[in-house]
């Protein structure tokens, strides 16, 4: 009966937990509610603001893991543009709420965080820069028929690509791999590199897509590629990758990979230099930003990238730079450019809210945002169209790191995105 | 009462996993999530527990199972055309084939099944420390697979997506149900019965003529098939799967819940699930603050993951048979077992004084 007695004793504590469990989870972790000062600028909307729902965007997004450092400045960049909008008015007359949940990455949490932030009236959708992993909360916007948008993917698979029909609800404001290779390409061929070895991360989709449009419009415009080299993150193998590039001697290293724990981005910078090669390395957004660079400022030398905006206080533009300077001064300081994509996908959002004469309908808005060409927001122009769901067309900002420090150099943009198929 | 005795250790996994069903109903639509987590962790628990459980022989690969029944289920239930797209270095046969909900999971029960016992017939000759290895190695190969080789997943462990999300609490406690009843069939039978000597006592089994490669085989296959279904409540549940969520911190995560549970019984294996798999959850939460009526509890980064490593450590030291002790709980026994023990125990000692 001993025995009896225990199980009987740890049922209780079973029971007890899952009836916990239900009652804890009943208050929500939202981290961020709206924003915005409440002042009114419009004579006749402030009295209608007070009795009209605020549009709710609900965001289920990385703040602790791999894409913190891109989805964090994005959402703190909405954040402010929310509360931008909130002080002058709203959108006709209602507020926008922005509220942020953290799935860490975790897939059934995202999947949880989205069905969450809908259960909680999102009227849109907003998910995590990488296509890959935003997909199980990409599948609860699309399923609910919401408009779902992403600040930064930069792939063109956030769209009817991968979703199918569903995914005609689905946009991105990074930019698309095809337009970003296709600028580094451009850059390479400005820079007089003739000869490219061309290093490609295989572990996600942007980076492969990266890597190929390079390839296809620096061979356009009469560069070589001496040699393609890959390598999955995380599979312990950079390190021969860097001593083959080593010995083939190109003009410039175009290296298309990501910063995570495994920590692959600078064990072959490193490695590089550690073989006394100084050959310029050349890659996307994704290597923006110096909290992945090594220590050693004649390791941390010659890399050369393009992004949003330069977070290193000398952009050219100088809203992006206010920008900048006012997630700084709220403790947010942007680790990479890739925050103003966040304030522009907000402008975004609104501009189709507008089109659609105030309409929350997913369908209805996104019919507005495909129609976008050259739309102004803060991180400069924004274009879409049926088959590219995600931003071509836009002005890249040309970095320079010089012993660990990055300077910007230029603007650039793309004269057409790469063709890849 | 007594039609019902030879099921009653079965009754309290199942009425557990009706409970932790019927209150996941009350909650919304995202902290149902954590239930149906829940249900699926049962379902791999157990998977484990058949093995496990009934040889006494450790195993670090049984995820390797889950892995296949969750890319087999969702490869072939995403529609035709998009799979082209998201899979286009899949085998011709499977990239032009689609199947419903139910057939996703037996296939994925019948793969986990049949990989088990392709692996097992070489594996299952050994025990102790070199059975553990080699099972990891299973696991190794099998996150291998799935990263680098397209003909069978999405390249270089890309994420596997578009799979259809049918796993509500439903079909989870449905697939959890069936797991306990197959694992309590198991461990009644006359196999269940010979592999549970052969782990009480190695020697005096086969003495008795136990084939225990031959027990252990089976048993391991078992535990592939649940495992395997287990892996197609997985990722129909979240409509999407990579080669790093059914790899390490699975394999943890879930051993984690049988030690706690207790390896030596369904219901020890049940109640691990629950309780580790609700704390897992709560805990994640808890990092980012969670609400807990009127306080709010809030984790540093990486705490989850450090308590319940803390809380196994402290198991396996002071409680290494597990919250259960081993022991099935058995619903509404009589007091009577008690006289049937004494009379029982008089009985060997009328034996023992003849001798």
């Amino acid at each position: 009966m001993r025995g009896t007695k225990a199980s009987a004793a740890w049922l209780g504590a079973v029971l007890t937990a899952v009836v916990l469990a239900a009652c804890g989870s009943s208050s929500s972790k939202t981290t961020s509610a709206s924003g915005g000062a409440g002042t009114t600028s419009g004579g006749g909307s402030s009295g209608q603001s007070a009795s009209k729902k605020p549009i709710v965007i609900g965001a289920a997004i990385d703040q602790s893991s791999t894409m913190k450092p891109f989805d964090s400045p994005a959402a703190a960049a909405a954040q402010l543009e929310v509360n931008k909008i909130n002080a002058q008015g709203g959108v006709d007359g209602r507020k926008l709420e922005f509220i942020v949940e953290n799935d860490q990455l975790n897939p059934s949490r995202t999947r949880a965080d989205a069905l969450d932030v809908v259960g909680k009236g999102a009227n849109v959708l907003w998910v995590t820069c990488d296509v890959d992993f935003a997909t199980p909360s990409t599948e609860v916007g699309l399923s609910k028929s919401l408009l779902t948008v992403a600040p930064c993917i930069g792939t063109d698979q956030m769209g009817p690509k991968r979703f199918g029909s569903q995914g005609k609800l689905a946009f991105s404001y990074g930019n698309v791999a095809q337009d970003e290779g296709a600028a580094l390409a451009q850059l390479a061929i400005k820079q007089g590199w003739k000869t490219a070895d061309v290093v490609t991360d295989k572990s996600i989709v942007y980076e492969v897509n990266d890597c190929q449009a390079f390839t296809k419009r620096f061979t356009e415009l009469g560069g070589k590629v001496v040699a393609q080299d890959q390598f999955t993150q995380g599979d312990h193998t950079v390190g021969s990758v860097a001593s083959k590039v080593n010995g083939q001697k190109a003009a410039v290293v175009t290296l298309c990979t990501y910063p995570t724990p495994a920590g692959d981005l600078p064990a072959f910078v490193s490695d590089l230099r550690s073989l006394g090669n100084q050959t310029p390395i050349l890659g996307p957004w994704s290597i923006d930003g110096t909290f992945w660079l090594p220590k050693d400022p004649k390791v941390s030398n010659n890399i050369w990238y393009v992004t949003y905006a330069s977070v290193f206080g000398d952009d050219p533009d100088p809203a992006v730079k206010a920008l900048e300077q006012q997630l700084t001064s709220s403790g947010n300081p942007p680790a990479t450019g890739g925050f103003v994509t966040g304030a522009a996908a907000i402008d975004g959002i609104v501009a189709a809210i507008k089109q659609s004469g105030g309409s929350t309908d997913g369908s209805k808005l996104a019919a507005a945002m495909e129609s976008f060409h050259n739309l102004p927001t803060v991180s400069g122009a924004v274009s879409f169209s049926p088959s590219l769901h995600s931003v071509y067309g836009r002005q890249y900002r040309v970095m320079h790191v010089v012993n660990g420090k990055p300077k910007y150099i230029e603007e650039m943009k793309a004269t057409t995105p790469a063709s890849i198929g | 009462m007594s039609r019902l005795a030879p099921i009653r250790p079965l009754l309290a996994p199942v009425l557990l996993i009706v409970l932790v069903t019927l209150v996941g109903s009350l909650t919304s639509t995202a902290t149902q999530q954590n239930f149906i987590t829940a249900l699926v962790s049962v379902t791999i628990v157990i998977g484990l527990y058949v093995f496990m459980g009934n040889s006494g022989v450790i195993s670090f690969g049984q995820v390797s199972f889950v892995a296949i029944g969750a890319y087999a289920a969702g490869e072939l239930t995403i529609p035709t055309g998009p799979k082209h797209y998201v899979l286009p270095g899949l085998w011709s046969f499977i990239a032009e084939h689609s199947v419903g909900n139910l057939p996703s999971l037996a296939i994925a029960a019948g793969l986990g099944a049949l990989y088990a016992l392709v692996v097992g017939l070489p594996l299952m000759r050994l025990s102790g420390l070199s059975a553990g290895i080699a099972t990891f190695a299973v696991l190794e190969i099998t996150y291998n697979l799935l990263t680098f080789w397209p003909k069978i997943a999405p390249q270089s462990g890309q994420t596997l997506s578009l799979v259809p999300t049918t796993t509500g609490l439903t079909q989870a406690a449905a697939g959890a149900i069936v797991a306990a009843v197959v694992a309590f069939a198991y461990q009644r039978s006359r196999r269940g019965r010979l592999l549970r000597a052969s782990r009480e006592d190695q020697s005096a089994a086969l003495a008795i003529g136990v084939d225990i490669h031959r027990e252990r085989l089976i048993a391991f296959t078992l535990s592939g098939a649940v495992s395997g279904l287990a892996g197609g409540l997985l990722v129909h549940q979240i409509g999407s799967i990579t080669p790093s969520q059914v790899y390490l911190e699975l394999t943890f995560l879930t051993l984690a819940m049988l030690v706690v549970g207790g390896t030596g019984s369904l219901w020890g294996a049940t109640v691990g699930a629950v309780l580790v798999s609700l704390l897992d959850s709560y805990l994640n939460q808890a990092e980012n603050g969670l609400h807990l009526g009127l306080f709010k509890l809030t984790l540093p980064s990486g705490a989850a993951d450090l308590i319940l490593g803390v809380l196994l450590t402290a198991m396996l030291v002071l409680r290494p048979r597990g919250l259960t002790g081993g022991r099935e709980w058995q619903l509404g026994r009589p007091r009577v077992s008690k006289i049937r023990s004494a009379s029982a125990m008089s009985y060997l000692g009328r034996g023992r004084a003849r001798r």
